[in-house]
C-alpha cells in the first residue's frame, strides 16, 4: 500500500470532480475518480411531457 | 490616460475598433437604464477602472452554462473582465490551482478581503442529508456557502439555479436544492436566466464601479434595469399577437413569416427579462427571434410552473 493523494476540486473542468491516486515507488498504482454532485435529472424527468425532455437534459452540462 | 491607450491598443489587436467599443458602451448604458450622458463614464470604467473589486466565484449545483455565457460576452472580453475590471480570486473553471492549493486560495481570499469582496454564486445548494448532495474538497455546498457568503460585501446570484433553485429544484427535487437566498436566509442580488445574459452581469458590475452601489432591485432581487418589463411587452412579434396572427404548427408558413408564438406555449407574457432588447451572442438573436417560444427561464421555479413548455398558457 503506497501513499494516497487526493485532489479535490479538480479545476478547469465543468462539474465537481475528485480524484484519488495511490502512489508507490514514484508510480501511480491505483486511481479513483468520482463526481461529487447528484442532481437527479433522470428522476425529475419522470412523468413529464416528452417534448420537454431535450430542454431538461441540455442542462446536464452547459459547456 | 495611459491605461485607456493600452486598452485601445488591446482592442485594436483583436480587430475591434474604437467605434465598435463605443457602440457596445452605448448599448450597455441603455441596458442599464442610464442616460446617454453616462456613455463616456461607462467607457472609462471599462477601459481604466479606478478600482478592481475582488470577486470570489462559487460553483454549486449547476452546469457551468452561466460561466460559459460570461466567457462568451463580447466586450469586455472575458480576459479583460477577469484581469482588469475585476480581480477574480477564485473561480474553479478558469483558475490554475487545483485541490488543496485551490482551497487554500479560497481561505486566504476570504480572510484578506473579509467584508469587501463580491461573491458570485452559480448553482443551487442541496439541503437534504445536511447538504450531502454536493461536495467540494470534502465540504458540502451548504457548509461552503454558509462560510463564504455572509463575509461578502454583496452576493450576486448568476443564473436561475442560485437565484431560484433551478433545474435540480424541479419536482420531486431529489436533493432538496434551494436558492442561495433560501438556503442561507439572506438577501441576494439575482440575475436569473438559463443562461442569464452576460450583459446584465457586466451592467451590474459597471453600475457598482460607476455609482458605488448595486442597481435597484425588484421584489425577487432582480435588477430593474434588466428585469423591469416582460418579454411580451418588448417583443418584436407583439403586433402579430394584437392582430391575432399566430403560429399553430412549427415549420408552417406562419412560422416562416414570424407570427406570434403564444399558441405554441410562449411564456413571454409572464416572464420578466430584457432578451428582446439585449439579445445574445453580441446582439445576434434571441429565442423568439430564432422561432422558439420563450420558456420563461428567468422566472422562479419555471421548470415546474412553465411546463409543459409547448402548451398554450
Amino acid at each position: 500500500m503506497g501513499e494516497r493523494i487526493t485532489i479535490d476540486p479538480i479545476t478547469r473542468i465543468e462539474g465537481h470532480m475528485r480524484v484519488e491516486v495511490e502512489v508507490a515507488g514514484g508510480k501511480v498504482v491505483n486511481a479513483w475518480s468520482s463526481a461529487q454532485m447528484f442532481r437527479g435529472i433522470e428522476l425529475i424527468l419522470q412523468g413529464r411531457d416528452p417534448r420537454d425532455a431535450p430542454l431538461f437534459v441540455q442542462r446536464s452540462c452547459g459547456v | 490616460m495611459e491605461r485607456e491607450k493600452a486598452f485601445a491598443e488591446k482592442l485594436a489587436r483583436r480587430g475591434v475598433s474604437r467605434r465598435d467599443f463605443m457602440k457596445y458602451c452605448t448599448a450597455l448604458t441603455a441596458t442599464m437604464g442610464l442616460s446617454a450622458a453616462y456613455v463616456p463614464k461607462v467607457a472609462e470604467v471599462i477601459a481604466a477602472p479606478a478600482q478592481r473589486p475582488p470577486v470570489i466565484w462559487l460553483h454549486f449545483a449547476e452546469c457551468t452554462g452561466c460561466s460559459e455565457a460570461l466567457l462568451r460576452s463580447q466586450y469586455p472580453y472575458v480576459d479583460d473582465l477577469v484581469l482588469e475590471l475585476l480581480s477574480v480570486e477564485y473561480h474553479e473553471t478558469i483558475m490554475a490551482a487545483a485541490g488543496q492549493q485551490a482551497e487554500d486560495q479560497l481561505q486566504q481570499s476570504i480572510k484578506k478581503y473579509d467584508g469587501k469582496f463580491i461573491c458570485v454564486v452559480e448553482g443551487a445548494i442541496g439541503t437534504k442529508f445536511d447538504g450531502g448532495y454536493g461536495k467540494i474538497g470534502d465540504r458540502t455546498f451548504l457548509e461552503i456557502a454558509k462560510e463564504v457568503c455572509p463575509k461578502a460585501a454583496a452576493v450576486i446570484c448568476i443564473g436561475s439555479c442560485s437565484s431560484f433553485g433551478g433545474i435540480q429544484a424541479a419536482a420531486p427535487n431529489p436533493g432538496g436544492f434551494k436558492s442561495v437566498g433560501d438556503a442561507l436566509g439572506m438577501k441576494t442580488l439575482n440575475l436569473p436566466g438559463c443562461p442569464p445574459n452576460p450583459v446584465n452581469f457586466v451592467g451590474t458590475v459597471v453600475n457598482y464601479l460607476l455609482l458605488g452601489k448595486l442597481p435597484d432591485l425588484d421584489d425577487l432581487g432582480r435588477p430593474l434595469f434588466a428585469y423591469g418589463k416582460t418579454i411580451h411587452d418588448q417583443c418584436p412579434r407583439r403586433s402579430h399577437f394584437e392582430n391575432d396572427e399566430f403560429v399553430e404548427v412549427f415549420g408552417s408558413e406562419e412560422a416562416a413569416m414570424g407570427y406570434c408564438l403564444y399558441k405554441k406555449g410562449c411564456r413571454g407574457p409572464e416572464t420578466y427579462n430584457n432578451c428582446p432588447v439585449a439579445k445574445f451572442n453580441n446582439g445576434t438573436s434571441w429565442p423568439v427571434e430564432a422561432g422558439h417560444p420563450c420558456i420563461g427561464c428567468s422566472q422562479p421555479n419555471f421548470w415546474d410552473k412553465m411546463t409543459p413548455f409547448f402548451e398554450e398558457l
